[in-house]
C-alpha cells in the first residue's frame, strides 16, 4: 500500500511540468495552490493510467510517548487501532471522497486551498466534504457489520 | 477492538474530522528525502538538465479536466511544500528560477572546498575549454571583460553554444578576487544570448535567499545573495536554459539588449555592480 516510489514519481513529474509551465503562471497568483493543482492532476493521471488503487497505510512503529501527557500504552494501542480502522474505511471510499477528506483533514488544507487544488468551486468543497464524511461513517458501519 | 468501528461510526462530523486530523501524523507519508537517496529537488533538477522542453505543448486551458484521483498525490504536496521554494523573477531577456538547495545535498551536488584536478572550471559544466580568441571566433562576438587592470584577463574561457551561445570567463581567486563558493575561483563572468521579455514575475522567494532589483549601466538586473541556490534561465519561445551544474553563491544578473550577463563573485553587491559596469 502507499508505495513511496509512486508518490515520489508523481511529485517529480509535477515539478518537471510546473517548471515548464512557469511562463504561463499568472502574475500575482498564489504559488502554492497552483503547485497543488499540478501535483493533484499528475497523481490523478498516474493513478488512472495505472488502473490500480492504493490506500493509505499507517506507520508500522508506534511513536514513543514523549512526556507524561501522552496516553499510556493501552490508550495508544486503542488510538492506533482506531486510526487503522479509520484508514481502512477511508480506503474503501470513492476517489473523490478520499480526495476531499484527505485534502481537508489529512493535509489540513483550507476550503479555499482544497477548492484550488482539486479544481472545485468552494461551495462544492463544503457540500462534498459533508457527503464524504457521511459515506465514511457508512463505511465504518459496514465494516462493523461484516465482522 | 471489535467495537472500535461502531464507536467511530457513532461520531458526528466534528468527531470524524478530529479523528482524521489526529491520524494524519501516523500515516506513512512519502518523504522528500528518502534515506540514502537523492532528494526530490535534486532528482527533478537532474531531469530538467537531461530532458529538453517539449517541442509543442498543449495550452494549459486545453488540458482535459480530470475528475478522479488519488489522495497520495495530495500527500506528496507535503514534500512539495518542503522543496517548493522556487522563485521566478523576470528580466528583459530572461526569467530567473531560483531554487533552494536541498537540506542535505548529495555529494555529487554539494560543492567541495577542494579544487578539482585539472582546469579551474572543469567541473562546472561550463562547456568547452577554449582560448579567448577561439571563443570570439566560435560565437562571433567580441568579448567584454572587466577593465580593472588588477583583475586582468580571464584564466579560463568556456563556450557552450547549446545554451544561448554561452561564454563563461573564469578567474582564479586572488587578493583582488576573493574565493567564491567554487573552490579556487574568484570570479565567473557569463554571457549568453537572450530574447526580450517585458514580463516581470515576482513569486515566492525561499528563505535565506535575497533578490534585489538593481541597475547596471542603467539596465535592469538582479543581485541575488544569501544562501546557495540553483540557477535556471527561461527564454520565452526557446524553452529553458538550465545552468544546472551546481550551487551558486552571490550573483549579479542583468540584460543588455539581447545579451544577458551573470557574474558570480564574493566582492559584494556594489563592487560586483562596479565590476559589471566596467566591462568593455
Amino acid at each position: 500500500m502507499c508505495p513511496e516510489t509512486d508518490a515520489d514519481d508523481a511529485v517529480q513529474d509535477a515539478f518537471f511540468k510546473a517548471y515548464h509551465a512557469l511562463p504561463r503562471f499568472r502574475d500575482g497568483a498564489p504559488l502554492r495552490p497552483w503547485l497543488l493543482r499540478i501535483v493533484t492532476n499528475e497523481a490523478r493521471n498516474r493513478r488512472r493510467s495505472a488502473g490500480r488503487r492504493h490506500g493509505l497505510a499507517l506507520r508500522a512503529a508506534a511513536r514513543e510517548p514523549r512526556d507524561a501527557a501522552v496516553p499510556g500504552p493501552e490508550a495508544t494501542v486503542i488510538a492506533a487501532e482506531a486510526s487503522a480502522e479509520l484508514m481502512a474505511a477511508l480506503n474503501t471510499l470513492r476517489d473523490d471522497d478520499r480526495e476531499i477528506l484527505g485534502a481537508r483533514f489529512l493535509l489540513d488544507l483550507s476550503e479555499a486551498e482544497t477548492a484550488e487544488a482539486l479544481g472545485l468551486p468552494r461551495g462544492t468543497v463544503k457540500s462534498r466534504t459533508s457527503r464524504s464524511l457521511a459515506r465514511l461513517r457508512e463505511a465504518l458501519n459496514a465494516a462493523q457489520v461484516s465482522r | 477492538m471489535s467495537d472500535q468501528p461502531m464507536r467511530l461510526a457513532a461520531r458526528d462530523d466534528a468527531g470524524l474530522e478530529a479523528m482524521l486530523r489526529g491520524s494524519a501524523a501516523s500515516i506513512a507519508w512519502p518523504t522528500a528525502s528518502p534515506t540514502g537517496a537523492p532528494d526530490i529537488a535534486t532528482r527533478v533538477r537532474v531531469r530538467l538538465v537531461a530532458a529538453p522542453p517539449p517541442a509543442a505543448r498543449r495550452p494549459w486551458a486545453a488540458w482535459r479536466p480530470v475528475r478522479r484521483g488519488l489522495v497520495l498525490a495530495l500527500i506528496a504536496l507535503l514534500a512539495l511544500a518542503a522543496i517548493a521554494g522556487a522563485v521566478g523573477l523576470g528580466l528583459p531577456g530572461l526569467q530567473l528560477i531560483l531554487s533552494e538547495p536541498p537540506a542535505s545535498p548529495p555529494p555529487s551536488v554539494a560543492p567541495s572546498r577542494t579544487p578539482p584536478p585539472g582546469a579551474l572550471g572543469s567541473s562546472l559544466r561550463l562547456g568547452d575549454n577554449v582560448t579567448l580568441e577561439q571563443a570570439e571566433a566560435i560565437t562571433g562576438i567580441e568579448a567584454r571583460l572587466p577593465s580593472d587592470p588588477s583583475i586582468g584577463p580571464p584564466d579560463e574561457v568556456y563556450v557552450d553554444r547549446s545554451r544561448g551561445n554561452q561564454v563563461a570567463f573564469v578567474w582564479a581567486a586572488s587578493e583582488t578576487l576573493p574565493e567564491t563558493r567554487e573552490p579556487g575561483i574568484g570570479l565567473i563572468l557569463m554571457r549568453f544570448e537572450g530574447e526580450l521579455d517585458d514580463g516581470y514575475r515576482q513569486k515566492l522567494i525561499g528563505e535565506g535567499v535575497t533578490v534585489e532589483r538593481v541597475t547596471v549601466d542603467g539596465q535592469p538586473g538582479f543581485w541575488v545573495s544569501g544562501d546557495a541556490h540553483f540557477f535556471f534561465y527561461i527564454h520565452e519561445g526557446r524553452g529553458h536554459i538550465d545552468d544546472g551544474r551546481r550551487w551558486v553563491g552571490d550573483a549579479l544578473a542583468w540584460t543588455d539588449g539581447d545579451t544577458t550577463y551573470r557574474i558570480e563573485s564574493a566582492l559584494g553587491r556594489d563592487a560586483t555592480i562596479a565590476l559589471a559596469e566596467s566591462l568593455e
